[in-house]
């Protein structure tokens, strides 16, 4: 029952306003804007007057929604994602250059998904039998799309609108008969400061983009050893919980893990899947604060990664935050690696681009303390945090066995990109 | 007029218009043309210049007139395109509507959508689209049909939707299920618009019937505009219809239809509950896979159905629902743990609910709720939240690990709340106190200020809740005095001081150090330190200065001060020191009310209503949706009077003023409010007012003032009665009522009513009502500034009052010089009273403490609104110049009926057995003495009349009291025409009496 929807720029510019259902006061948007400038933390949903607004924020831009009903926020915040989603699909990217390119295509397709307030429909499959307007393209080159990192992109592929319904072809015609399989994981993991896991998740999904001829019903095979709920037998896969895509059918999924389904076009999420089972860590971090006199300490950060040789660790980051009375800091950082200190954050950061399974790696600084160091300041001193992104690697050890088209006959051959990726959730370890 | 009429008369309307701006536009050419001719022998750059806004109306013009089917199509972009910067091309009505008939779709819903927008500013042009509507939901296609339904029930124009109910009967009966499907919706439009036509026109059976469609789209959207046509409509009942073969229809369509309408169909379910409870097995049955669904808006609508269903159906504690139980707990977690903050922080606000009902099923899992360093703010403060419900002597250790780690994080207001969070564990788990004792020590040894100050004020609540068990770390509190600048802080230590002052052995420097900046200190920290002073010399008055301390402090209180509270307080003291300083001690060292568990739940009634509307607003604001819902349209609500000079829609009547939305701090801090104030965060005086109850506590001894401890009858208005109901003195006065008459009675003082927040721009409000003259009530106010901005003119605006109280002069409160940050200054307004019919309606318990008035104010400069409510007391509107004389009261107490009289007897007179002080006190309050006299037969008996005149309203009271000599009581008799009205009058009279 949402009574208007936006998108705003981050400077609060309207550039979409859709009201659905004319019971919204003047100036919502404004009012939505000057609230969240100035709340620290703005929670997504809140309430001003009588009128409640829920946003997210995603590709820098604000989207939102009011209501004067007792909504489901829920409902509207996976709305806004999935808009967002769908958005994408069309436009190929999403920024505000592709909206406002194609404002129409957004107008139209808001009236399709919404109607009086109800969301009607977010397949964009189902969407393109009503939606007339072509995408204009805009330049994604130009574009830094803050996706996964640049390296495991397998091709520009992704970043095309899906095709419309008049000319029926795919991505404007270039590459046909692919899809994108991604296993993405991220992790949250806590270490106490003696190396052992506090709390440890895994937050997974398994996403797919489908660009297929026909659009034939397919079949993935996850690993047989598979068990969902609480307690498997030792060397298993088991996941705490998971849930599927609306388009799944789970006839087989107990007995051979199988998952069909007919591919929605654009990306969606065949399967979200949660554990915090016991799983090896990739890193284990290992701080170390050594007082070399009373104004000075040394902190050393030890580094393993604990993932098979063959893989790496890309664009790995450990960040030390430094006690207050730190007036300077000296980093030696191993080679391959750079370190950096932010005075003003007072924040060690040390950066590896490639890190490779199995090394070891060790970073020292030496910090300079305008007073004398106590055990408060050591205290200040961390926790550790990590941020790094594994391609090809999956720690919840998660497999797709195969990917499979349903009817044997169709002789096509489609290109399958089949991708791993591990990244940091929240990565911490504490210093004390 | 039929239709084709109507258009007409539209149509010539438009073309009169197009006509006056098409002359325009054709001198506009003319111009133009001059134009190109003049330059072009410049230099040929006149075309520029015909580049005009109107220049380019007209291009577009001749676009739409173009032939080719794309060029047009282009020009209507145009024209949308300006529509949607803002420009004004409602000049081109008549030539968009001239595209709109083509068989082009595209072209089709571009118009429509130029149409819904203009429809609104320019409904008679609208009128003229009708015919095509009308033509194409007929039309073969059944995108076309849909779309006609769809736009026509977007535009809101009543005359319209005359035209709309036809080609809607035949929508719904469709033959094409993404017509019926629009046209179900489009019900619950018209409905909007005019609930009268759907119930005249049979569309609600209609509805009804698609409720069993084959199509689950259908039946999604024939649900939700059902249930929303039911919330709309309260007197109707059941318009759903529900029946047992429309349930198998609707877990059929359950499991086809799309996830939003899966959400629409399961908020129905939770609304109908089965009357078997083996129907209620089955239907959980067929649930409980969407549990498993992706959407968490389709899991938390399924939690919520089989809640509702083992709450209401089933026994919760059969191995059933044990196994249900166990069923939920795995969404709940993926919620709570997923990547997007948005939906977890709604996960969270849920979790917070359904662990109030029942704590097993997430009892295991209390580490899913620590924080993640990269988690919002928002986030944080939630599963602080969830923790500390969720703690347990088995997960204490774990969890007091955690915050001790939180507390040593960056953002200090996270670190304040875990700091908080440590007290509430210990207050909560007595087992573990002594294990959160230690960490708070530990973070006292850090001594970074703030963590110190925040945990001070922890640590007076555990010293409260564990008397004398914890005072080994008074020393190290006592190390960091200098470093406490936050009243609150200061509060607390003092408090601790003057309580342990016989164990401490240095507390007289202590409080002589406190003592220095008594002038400079916060009016909290005054009081407190009044307090513990006076604790301290009656603990050990042999103590080197403490008598010296004592009478210094008092005099201090009394005699250099102009802040009323604590003057009053300091004269109580120093009387109570001089006459009886035994009896002081029993007063003063009197035992306290217990501080408890806060993290106590709401009651069962709000948690149940909470818990069926899991996964709405209602769940996230923990609110019922009466309380944010407004039942009127944005139309209505312009209509309305109250408070209609100020541009944003009145908050909802009981809403506190200073409450912040959202953030945490709503609905579950104020229930929390209620024993461990001082634990709770916000509002950000409220830990001094628990002390300054405590304190208050302490004078009444035995007869403790405790803050409510369970305000869940007023929720919304608890947190801002609190202060001022508590404050036993309401600013009256002392002294002076003893002198005999006509002295008039002190006025009140101003009581806070409003505590400086970021909404009110930081400006504090105390009110209170007296008499004022020539027939006016005066409410006396006490401006504070405590923003940044100087503050120059409030206009001010009173809610309907049971008193009808309105201001008698202009509306505002003119600040000349203007009132500077920092700086009080006192301001008074006259008032009116009314019409008092709605006095009949208080109840007359509250009579004595006064009836709420509901203020608003705004503040000229900024535009902030901010609200207050204010304790007026009955006699305020006393009337100050009716004197009736002896004869006339006689005949009038003989007129009125004995049935009329009320009867009540006030023990313990403040004025003690003297008449004469009795009789001036109420004389002092506009109570008309008429006559005394000793009763006949009975010796040292004596009566005494007064009349009483109500301002606003018609009406009397006739008051009889009757004294016996030597007794400190009397008996109150109150005789008046308007019978409603009688209780309310005993109840004032008997306040008055009992007032000290």
């Amino acid at each position: 029952m949402l009574s208007q929807f936006f998108v705003l720029s981050p400077r609060g510019d309207t550039i979409i306003s859709k009201d659905y259902r004319g019971d919204s006061p003047p100036g919502a948007a404004e009012a939505f804007f000057r609230r969240c400038r100035e709340e620290r933390s703005c929670p997504p949903c809140f309430r001003i007057n009588d009128v409640t607004y829920v946003w997210v924020k995603q590709h820098g831009l604000m989207f939102v929604c009011n209501t004067r009903f007792n909504a489901s926020p829920s409902t509207i915040i996976e709305l806004l994602n999935r808009l967002v989603k769908v958005f994408k699909d069309y436009c190929g990217v999403l920024s505000e250059e592709a909206i406002r390119k194609n404002f129409i295509l957004i107008y139209e397709l808001l009236d399709e998904i919404v109607d009086f307030g109800y969301p009607q429909g977010t397949s964009t499959e189902n969407l393109k039998a009503c939606i007339y307007n072509e995408p204009l393209l805009v330049d994604a080159q130009k574009l830094r799309v803050p996706s996964l990192s640049t390296k495991t992109v397998s091709s520009s592929a992704v970043h095309k609108p899906i095709g419309s319904r008049k000319t029926g072809t795919i991505g404007g015609g270039a590459a046909r008969n692919e899809i994108f399989v991604d296993i993405l994981e991220r992790l949250t993991m806590l270490f106490a400061a003696n190396g052992s896991v506090v709390n440890s998740t895994i937050d997974g999904c398994i996403q797919m983009k489908s660009y297929l001829a026909g659009n034939p019903e397919l079949r993935l095979a996850l690993n047989e050893d598979l068990v969902v709920g609480k307690g498997g037998p030792y060397g298993t896969v088991v996941l705490d919980d998971c849930n599927f895509h609306e388009c799944v059918r789970l006839d087989d999924f107990e007995a051979q893990r199988l998952l069909s389904f007919v591919p929605p076009e654009g990306e969606f999420v065949v399967l979200n899947y949660r554990t915090a089972g016991d799983f090896r860590a990739p890193f284990r971090v290992l701080p170390q604060i050594e007082e070399a006199t009373p104004y000075q300490l040394e902190i050393i950060v030890l580094v393993r990664s604990e993932i098979p040789d063959t893989n790496y660790g890309s664009d790995v980051t450990i960040t030390v935050p430094c006690p207050r009375n730190c007036t300077a800091a000296s980093a030696t950082a191993p080679s391959g690696s750079s370190a950096d200190y932010n005075a003003t954050q007072r924040k060690l950061t040390f950066h590896v681009k490639k890190f490779q399974g199995g090394l070891e790696l060790a970073f020292r600084a030496k910090i300079t303390l305008s007073s004398i160091c106590t055990a408060q300041t050591r205290k200040e001193i961390g926790p550790v945090s990590m941020t790094f992104e594994i391609p090809m690697y999956n720690v919840s050890n998660l497999q797709v066995k195969y990917l499979r088209i349903a009817e044997a006959s169709q002789n096509y051959n489609p290109y399958r990109w089949v991708r791993y990726v591990t990244r940091s959730s929240s990565y911490v370890c504490r210093c004390r | 007029m039929n239709a084709s009429q109507l258009q007409r008369e539209a149509a010539s309307r438009a073309m009169k218009m197009a006509r006056a701006a098409g002359m325009e536009k054709s001198m506009a050419q003319a111009m133009g043309a001059a134009g190109v001719s003049a330059p072009n022998v410049a230099g040929g750059d006149g075309r520029f210049f015909s580049s005009t806004k109107k220049g380019e109306t007209q291009e577009i013009r001749l676009e739409l007139q173009a032939a080719s089917k794309d060029k047009k199509i282009n020009a209507v972009k145009k024209v949308i395109a300006n529509m949607t910067v803002g420009k004004d091309v409602s000049a081109l009505f008549p030539d968009v509507l001239n595209c709109i008939q083509t068989g082009n779709i595209e072209l089709k819903k571009l118009v429509y959508l130029y149409l819904v927008n203009h429809a609104k500013t320019h409904p008679d042009l609208a009128l003229l689209a009708v015919n095509t509507f009308v033509r194409d939901a007929a039309d073969p296609n059944p995108l076309v049909r849909a779309l006609a339904i769809r736009t026509m029930g977007c535009i809101r124009v009543e005359r319209i939707t005359e035209y709309l109910c036809e080609p809607l009967e035949r929508a719904l009966k469709d033959e094409d299920p993404y017509v019926r499907k629009t046209a179900a919706v489009c019900v619950a439009k018209l409905h909007d618009i005019s609930p009268d036509l759907v119930k005249d026109r049979g569309f609600l059976d209609l509805l009804r019937d698609l409720v069993a469609d084959a199509n689950p789209t259908v039946v999604a959207n024939a649900v939700a505009a059902l249930s929303e046509i039911a919330d709309e409509d309260k007197g109707s009942d059941d318009v759903m219809g529900m029946s047992s073969a429309k349930l198998q229809k609707l877990l059929a369509a359950l499991n086809e239809c799309t996830e939003w309408g899966q959400v629409s169909i399961l908020d129905a379910l939770a609304k109908y509950v089965p009357e078997e409870a083996k129907d209620a097995e089955r239907i959980i049955e067929r649930v409980m896979p969407r549990l498993q669904h992706a959407n968490s808006a389709v899991v938390l609508s399924a939690i919520k159905v089989i809640l509702q269903y083992m709450h209401e159906a089933l026994d919760p504690e059969s191995e059933l629902c044990v196994g249900y139980r166990k069923k939920l707990s795995p969404p709940l977690v993926t919620m709570v743990n997923t990547a997007e903050p948005e939906l977890c922080y709604v996960a969270l606000r849920n979790v917070n609910l359904i662990v109030q009902r029942d704590q097993r099923i997430l009892e295991n899992e209390i580490k899913i709720f620590f924080c993640r360093y990269n988690d919002p703010l928002y986030v944080k403060l939630e599963k602080l939240e969830i923790m500390i419900r969720l703690v347990s002597d088995r997960t204490v250790d774990q969890v007091l690990l955690e915050l001790k780690e939180y507390s040593q994080e960056v953002d200090v207001d996270f670190v304040r709340t875990a700091i908080k969070a440590v007290g509430r564990v210990a207050v909560k788990l007595e087992n573990a106190a002594q294990r959160c004792v230690n960490v708070l020590l530990e973070l006292i040894k850090a001594r970074v200020p703030y963590v110190v100050q925040a945990a001070v004020v922890v640590v007076a609540n555990i010293f409260r809740r564990y008397p004398n068990r914890y005072e080994s770390i008074i020393g190290a509190l006592c190390e960091n005095l200098e470093s406490l600048d936050e009243p609150e802080a200061k509060e607390a230590m003092i408090w601790i001081v003057g309580e342990y002052a016989d164990s401490i052995e240095n507390a007289d420097e202590l409080l002589s150090g406190f003592l220095e900046d008594f002038r400079e200190s916060e009016h909290a920290v005054r009081l407190q330190l009044l307090t513990a002073c006076v604790k301290l010399f009656l603990k050990s008055p042999q103590r080197g200065e403490a008598q010296q301390m004592v009478q210094s402090v008092l005099s201090m209180s009394t005699e250099c001060t102009d802040d009323p509270d604590l003057r009053d307080r300091g004269y109580i003291y120093w009387r109570l020191l001089s006459n009886d300083p035994e009896a002081a001690k029993a007063i003063v060292l009197g035992p306290k009310p217990p501080v408890e568990d806060d993290t106590a739940k709401l009651d069962e009634a709000t948690l149940d209503l909470l818990l069926s509307q899991i996964g709405t607003l209602a769940s996230v604001y923990h609110k019922p949706p009466e309380a944010f819902v407004n039942e009127k349209t944005l139309k209505e609500e312009e209509e309305e009077e109250t408070y209609d000079d100020f541009d944003d829609a009145p908050a909802d009547d009981e809403e506190p003023a200073p409450a912040p939305q959202g953030g945490g701090g709503d609905l579950l801090d104020l229930l929390d409010m209620g024993p461990v104030a001082a634990a709770v965060p916000e509002p950000p005086k409220s830990g001094g007012d628990a002390l300054v109850a405590d304190a208050l506590g302490d004078i009444f001894g035995g007869d403790p003032v405790v803050p409510p401890s369970q305000p869940s009858g007023d929720i919304f208005g608890g947190d801002l009665m609190a202060p001022s109901q508590n404050d036993p003195f309401g600013g009256s006065a002392l002294f002076g009522a003893n002198t005999p008459p006509p002295a008039p009675a002190p006025l009140r003082k101003p009581v806070s009513v409003l505590q400086p927040s970021q909404q009110s721009g930081g400006v504090g409000i105390a009110a209170a009502f007296n008499a004022g003259e020539q027939r006016t009530i005066a409410l006396d106010l006490e401006v504070s500034n405590a923003g940044p901005q100087p503050v120059r003119l409030l206009q001010i605006q009173l809610n309907k009052s049971p008193f009808g109280l309105a201001p008698a002069d202009a509306p505002s409160l003119q600040f000349d010089p203007p009132l500077l940050p920092g700086t009080t200054r006192p301001k008074r307004v006259r008032l009116r009273a009314g019409d008092a019919k709605m006095l009949s309606q208080v109840p007359a318990m509250t009579a004595g403490a006064g009836v709420n008035v509901q203020i608003a104010l705004k503040n000229a400069d900024t535009g902030a609104v901010f609200y207050l409510a204010a304790p007026c007391p009955l006699d305020a509107v006393f009337a100050a110049d009716a004197t009736v004389d002896r004869s006339a009261f006689i005949a009038r107490w003989k007129a009125i009926d004995d049935a009329n009289e009320s009867y009540a007897t006030v023990a313990d007179l403040p004025t003690g057995p003297s008449i004469d002080a009795a009789v001036a006190k109420l004389a002092a309050r506009r109570c008309h003495p008429v006559a005394r006299r000793a009763v006949p037969g009975q010796v040292g008996s004596e009566v005494a009349y007064f009349s009483v005149q109500l301002l606003g309203p018609e009406a009397e009271y006739l008051v009889e009291l009757t004294f016996k000599s030597g007794v400190a009581a009397c008996k109150v008799c109150v005789k008046t025409t308007a019978r409603s009205l009688a209780p309310l009058g005993l109840a004032a009279i008997c306040a008055l009496l009992r007032a000290p």
